[in-house]
């Protein structure tokens, strides 16, 4: 037996070992480049190839990546803060203190955290604004605009569940005023509210809830849908682009092949050559990003698209670690049920909605944010002009966008108004 | 290529087996969807507390004595305001109708903290986004010669209790 491992065995094992896990060398060719990125697990969600236009930043801004970047970034930090956070109300607070005190980079951890969601809210408003203004919800993107909106919910949702966490006076009463807004909804509004806090009012119950939704519901749900919407931005062709993005740049009109989509399973390409392409492709429904038969305006995905990507991503985390470095996650007074601070005033993002709230509860809580979440639901499918798709502000699109802006500014102005000029008992005061 | 086989019935296949087949099918799918409906709803039941560990509905508050004529007594950690006139004692919630706050004893009845909704010394709604008047509750004496409050039962406003 011995006999058998021989020295060759031994003396190849770390070689033998590292190919066992890297399959491929480092490639140093485009077609190396391309295979690898076909192969490699964590590079295949990639495309081999991408439309120039694309790359350009001015397009995306990377507002999608960032809003990813930040929920990886959450993920990690929160899952070290769990390692010291009990979802309880007697001790919740002084683990808080203790993340502070004792806990090696506790204040740190925490602090990225906490900024990580909020730059979550912002981005993930900033990337649907984006969205909107390119046109890119237009057909075949409509329900990756649907899956955006419940993203954009769920995010909401993550960030008023983990409000409660630290279980001070400021997260007891913004979360007592929102489950308070839940019990409006018609008919199942008070069941709502009961299933949600586990009890009539906010505490133990409702902590034990809201940390199970926060730390292993929510999470989930996103990253599966997160994978849903990144898996339609392939299958729906790519990132949205002018039709003149298609051609390369120095072919002229004619020798251009134009490219119809495939529409049904079993078709081939039909270039305007009278060319057919048979591939794999050709027993895929819907448009997608074709691959080297015909002419084109793509660059490789590596290293072109990579490296866009790593420097957003090194951005993102560069902003935050400064942000975290210089403030702090703040920590009020532990709850003291017996006395609302005044004014009890919700995350920045809710203060629109609480400004709304202090007119009328069921049109502010309830009535105006349906109706909006509805219409934005519908936007694609009410608007069907094909026109404008790809480039911001386009002209055709002029009266969507001001729609789409009004719908921005007005709720931007109610949190600046909710977050500035409203002081204690909600009376209006000025800022200056 | 194996797509198109599986689209295509073998030669063989008769009308009867595909039936058969497609019957199948169908059932498997309702059993299978239906099932997830059903644990769907049991779900919903489980999530759904049956007893609470919050505060109970019903308590005392002491002796008739301890709230002289005249009292406006707010009980913050029970949310309710005890109000003695002379002999008549009647408890008023401090729960603001609006969106759940503590409202504090004003000069001239209730105000809230959160959204400046304010209430005369009955509790009807005098201003501020508030939209119904606080709640009234049963008051009575236990055996033991306490007052007692139950937060399940509403009463009408202006309804007090005689000691
Ligand atoms: C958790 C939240 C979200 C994440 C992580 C996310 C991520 C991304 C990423 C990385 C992209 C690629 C382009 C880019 O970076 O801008 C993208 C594209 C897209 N997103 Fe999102 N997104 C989220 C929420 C939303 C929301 C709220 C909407 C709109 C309601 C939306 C609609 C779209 C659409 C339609 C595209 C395709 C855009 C195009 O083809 O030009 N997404 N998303
Ligand atoms: S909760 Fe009292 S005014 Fe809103």
């Amino acid at each position: 037996m011995a006999r058998k491992i021989s020295l060759s065995a031994l003396t190849e094992l770390p070689g033998n070992i590292w190919n066992s896990i890297f399959r491929n060398p480092l490639p140093s060719s485009d077609l190396g480049r391309a295979q690898t990125s076909f192969t490699n697990f964590f590079l295949h969600i990639h495309p081999v190839k991408v439309n120039r236009h694309t790359l350009k930043p001015w397009y995306t801004m990377g507002l999608g990546l960032i809003t990813f970047f930040l929920f990886v970034i959450l993920v990690f930090t929160g899952v070290l803060v769990m390692f010291y956070y009990v979802p309880s109300t007697n001790q919740a607070y002084d683990r808080m203190l203790d993340l502070r005190s004792t806990v090696a980079f506790g204040t740190f951890t925490r602090n990225m955290h906490r900024w990580a969601a909020h730059g979550m809210v912002a981005f993930v408003f900033l990337h649907m604004c984006r969205v909107f203004f390119t046109g890119a919800y237009k057909r075949p993107r409509e329900f990756n605009w649907v899956l955006g909106i419940v993203l954009f919910l769920l995010t909401l949702f993550s960030s008023f569940t983990g409000y409660l966490l630290p279980w001070d006076q400021l997260a007891f009463w913004a979360i007592t005023v929102g489950a308070s807004i839940a019990g409006y909804a018609p008919v199942v509004g008070e069941q709502m509210r009961f299933l949600l806090l586990g009890d009539t009012t906010v505490g133990q119950e409702a902590l034990l809830r809201f940390y199970v939704l926060h730390v292993a519901v929510l999470p989930l749900v996103i990253t599966l849908l997160v994978a849903v919407h990144f898996w339609r931005i392939r299958k729906d062709g790519g990132l949205s682009r002018p039709p003149e993005a298609e051609s390369e740049p120095g072919l002229s009109k004619e020798t251009t092949a134009k490219v119809d989509l495939v529409e049904k399973p079993g078709e081939a390409f039909v270039t305007s050559a009278g060319k057919k392409h048979f591939g794999i492709q050709g027993l895929v429904r819907g448009p997608f990003t074709k691959v080297g038969n015909v002419p084109d305006n793509s660059v490789f995905a590596w290293p072109n698209l990579f490296m866009a990507e790593l420097f957003v991503l090194i951005l993102t985390i560069a902003g935050l670690c400064v942000l975290s470095l210089f403030f702090d996650a703040p920590l009020e007074e532990p709850v003291n049920i017996t006395h609302p601070p005044n004014p009890a005033k919700a995350p920045w993002y809710f203060l629109g909605l609480q400004e709304l709230v202090s007119y009328s509860a069921f049109w502010g809580g309830v009535g105006i944010p349906t109706i909006q979440v509805l219409l934005l639901l519908v936007v694609p499918y009410l608007d069907r002009d094909p026109r404008g798709v790809g480039r911001w502000f386009a002209g055709e699109r002029l009266l969507a966008n001001t729609l789409f802006l009004i719908f921005v500014i007005v709720n931007i102005t109610l949190i600046i108004i909710g977050t500035l000029f409203r002081g204690p008992n909600w009376e209006f005061v000025s800022p200056w | 290529m194996t797509m198109k086989k599986r689209n295509e019935a073998p030669a063989e296949q008769t009308e009867g087996q595909l039936t058969r087949r497609r019957l199948l099918t169908w059932l498997s799918s309702v059993g299978i969807f239906g099932s997830a409906l059903i644990s769907l709803v049991a779900n919903a039941f489980f999530i759904k507390p049956r007893a609470t560990y919050g505060q109970p509905n019903r308590f005392s508050i002491g002796k008739p004595e301890e709230f002289p004529a005249g009292t406006r007594q707010a009980l913050d950690g029970q949310r309710v305001c005890v109000i003695r006139e002379g002999e008549r004692v009647c408890a008023i919630s401090t729960t603001c109708t609006h969106l759940g706050c503590i409202v504090a004893p004003s000069e001239t009845g209730f105000a809230c903290p959160c959204h400046g909704s304010r209430f005369d010394q009955d509790g009807n709604v005098t201003g501020g986004p508030a939209p119904k008047a606080l709640a009234w509750y049963k008051v009575s004496l236990a055996p033991n010669g306490e007052l007692e409050i139950d937060k399940g039962v509403e009463v009408k406003s202006g309804t007090y209790f005689n000691v």
